[in-house]
């Protein structure tokens, strides 16, 4: 769970991260094998041939022949080259502490003694580095000096003869494991450069689109115009892309088919009201009349609401910079027209990007439930931090603290008020939340202390 | 003589259950009526009589409106009055722009209809050529905007102050009369012809709740000014956009 956590979530994060773990086992099994390689050469190129001249050392020391076989020159005189290449016995352990032992060879030379039967005491062995500088190349022979320089170090190697002293020699040493680690560490990295490079590459060709494809989704609006996101990248997601667009452009078509056959429901409902209305002027009843038009006025309301909820995923109305104070002002004022009860606290000028007319139209059922069950509103605009709340409240009979979520869903209304008299048909507050919530809001009704409903449309600012 | 008096309308509505009753009323109202289906016809009508004002549905099979408004448009000065429904609402916007002198929107009261198609012919017989519906384009003034087709009043930096329907016909009022000394009652008349309903409370007070909106000083106004023992008038030009 925790390591999950450190793993990257991304598509190129995790594709990279995959391919640098192979290629890191990859080199882990090449590095291993090229160790186990320079173990076994070294073996055969520098301890075998050591051990073989200890013992070959010791065994004629042991006849009592002389250790140092003297090379001769062309003079006669004895060579003088041959100083660090031969075997020397001496009384002391010449070896200088703190040098790296070569555990190995020590190994093998006590193995090869003790099957030969031969007496020894301690092994010592101490690897020298050697640096292309090193004042004592010039003791040796230029061929030594080369090899030991082409080596990088020198193996002394003290064996405790006992009762006669301390057998030494050297010989050229290769340089040890470290190097070769960082040999293959700068190989792996270069190795990550060639393949991680083309492989960030590849994987921004295909995440890219994908993020816009992504960001496209999220964005989709059904109501506006959106652009068909550009296909990019390799075939397949390309495809997927395609695809969306299709995808896209179907529900486009849909929603403007919806727009269309509901305009022609509209139409159509509306025409018979219209002769309806005409009709009615033939009426000679006075107050008859007025009752029907009344009637007919209130359907043509129901259509509006039916026609407004049902089109609202596609306002067609733009959403600007609005004074929110001046458009509940303006909304109160209409109501105090014609003769409601409703007040409003004085409000400083609040700006927030909305769509006016809807807007007008979710704070107007607002006040118009206030008004046809309390008889009047009391409207007050407050700024919470990052927001702006519009409260109505009322003295009416308040709701049901159970209901409260209910008279939100079209065509509730509660059983009290199925009343002819007081119209609608329950679309008022699901076309406040469902504009509210378009424009990113919330709305919300509570029962007041004291009796009596408060509705609060809380819009970001 | 007598067909000059009683005004000749022509009705225009594919609706025979809309057009048949209407007819009938406004026939009943005084005026002579003439009914068609379609745009075609009312085509040959308008060449065969002297017809003094159209009614027009917008929302027609074949040609619409829209279109044979502006062919009356283009070839008279005969006054239009629409017939429209909510949800054209741009349709509305267009008619009017297209030289239309008046709407109505259906469901709508005969009585009002009649009533506005006097007020079209009224204007008609006294000044003689036909004035731009004062309901369309937009109108700035001060640093301001009162689009009509919005009905919205936009400030200087583009934010939407949006007025009740009382403010915004006072405002339509002052704006499309710019330095005119108008007096109360010429107010209430002129901001009365729509939603009359809605204008009941007192000129005095609507001039107040505007200053508030569009004034800096609301105390001391610089643009609708109180002109002493006679009314108010906008001290600002006007451009219509």
């Amino acid at each position: 769970m925790t390591i999950r956590r450190f793993l990257p979530s991304s598509l190129t994060g995790q594709i990279a991260l995959l391919v640098a773990l192979a290629l890191f086992v990859a080199q882990a099994i090449n590095f291993g094998l090229i160790f186990r390689e320079r173990q076994a050469l070294r073996f055969n190129q520098v301890t075998a041939p050591a051990i073989t001249r200890v013992v070959d050392a010791i065994e004629r020391l042991r006849a009592g022949r002389t250790l140092v076989i003297p090379r001769l020159d062309r003079q006669g005189n004895p060579r003088r080259e041959r100083r660090g290449g031969r075997v020397d016995l001496v009384q002391a352990n010449p070896i200088p502490a703190g040098l790296d032992p070569a555990a190995d060879v020590e190994d093998g030379i006590r193995t090869a003694l003790t099957e030969l039967g031969l007496p020894h005491g301690q092994i010592v062995t101490g690897v020298r580095q050697i640096r292309s500088n090193d004042p004592r190349l010039a003791t040796y022979s230029t061929k030594r000096a080369e090899r030991l320089k082409r080596f990088g170090g020198e193996l002394m190697i003290a064996v405790e003869i006992p009762g006669e002293g301390w057998l030494t020699l050297s010989t050229p040493w290769p340089r040890g494991a470290r190097d070769v680690i960082w040999r293959l560490a700068a190989q792996t990295l270069i190795f990550y450069i060639i393949v991680l490079i083309p492989l960030l590459w590849i994987g921004r060709r295909i995440t890219r689109p994908l993020k816009s494809l992504a960001t496209a989704a999220r964005e989709f609006r059904p109501g506006e115009e959106a652009q068909p996101v550009e296909e990019r990248g390799p075939d397949d997601v390309r495809a997927v892309i395609a695809a969306y667009n299709g995808m896209g452009a179907r529900v486009t078509a849909m929603l403007d088919e919806k727009d269309r056959m509901l305009g022609a429901i509209g139409h159509d409902l509306r025409t018979p009201l219209a002769a309806l209305r005409v009709r009615i002027e033939s009426v000679d009843d006075d107050a008859d009349r007025a009752r029907m038009a009344e009637i007919i006025e209130e359907m043509n309301r129901m259509l509006d609401d039916i026609l407004s909820l049902a089109r609202l995923g596609r306002p067609s109305e733009p959403a600007t910079e609005v004074d929110l104070a001046a458009l509940v002002d303006a909304v109160v004022e209409d109501f105090r027209d014609i003769g409601a009860d409703v007040t409003l606290e004085d409000s400083p000028r609040i700006r927030a990007r909305m769509r006016p007319a809807l807007m007008r139209r979710a704070v107007r059922n607002l006040i118009e439930n206030a008004v046809k069950y309390a008889g009047g509103a009391e409207v007050r605009l407050t700024t919470p931090p990052g927001s702006v709340a519009i409260e109505v409240c009322d003295r009416g009979p308040g709701i049901p603290q159970d209901k409260l979520g209910a008279v939100f869903d079209p065509f509730t209304r509660l059983e009290g008020s199925r009343n002819r008299d007081t119209g609608g048909i329950g679309l008022g507050l699901s076309l406040a939340r469902a504009i509210v919530r378009e424009a990113g809001g919330r709305i919300a009704l509570a029962n007041r202390d004291g009796g009596g409903l408060i509705a609060t449309i809380t819009l970001p600012r | 003589m007598e067909m000059s008096d009683t005004p000749h309308l022509l009705l225009v509505d594919d609706e025979r259950s809309i057009r048949e009753p209407l007819a009938q009323y406004l026939t009943k109202q005084g005026f002579r009526v003439t009914q068609v289906g379609d745009a075609e016809a009312a085509r040959t009508r308008l060449q065969a009589y002297a017809i003094d004002l159209v009614i027009l549905d917008i929302m027609m099979p074949g040609e619409d409106g829209l279109s044979l408004c502006r062919h009356i448009r283009a070839t008279s000065e005969t006054p239009v009055i629409l017939l429209t429904a909510k949800s054209e609402e741009t349709d509305r916007i267009v008619g009017l722009e297209m030289g239309a002198d008046d709407y109505v929107v259906k469901p709508f009261s005969p009585r009002e209809l009649a009533a506005r198609i006097r007020v079209v012919l009224r204007r008609m017989a006294a000044g003689g050529a036909r004035q731009h519906a004062p309901e369309t384009g937009s109108y700035a003034f001060s640093g301001w905007v009162l689009k009509t087709g919005e009905r919205s009043l936009v400030d200087r930096e583009g934010v939407s102050v949006p007025l009740s329907t009382g403010e915004y016909n006072l405002l339509l009022a002052l704006v499309t009369r710019p330095r005119q000394v108008l007096t109360r009652d010429q107010l209430l008349d002129l901001t009365q012809g729509r939603e009359a309903a809605a204008f009941d409370r007192a000129i005095d007070n609507q001039v107040s709740r505007l200053r508030k909106k569009i004034e800096v000083d609301a105390k001391s106004p610089e643009l609708i000014k109180t002109v002493w023992g006679g009314g108010y008038t906008l001290a600002s030009e006007v451009t219509r956009l």
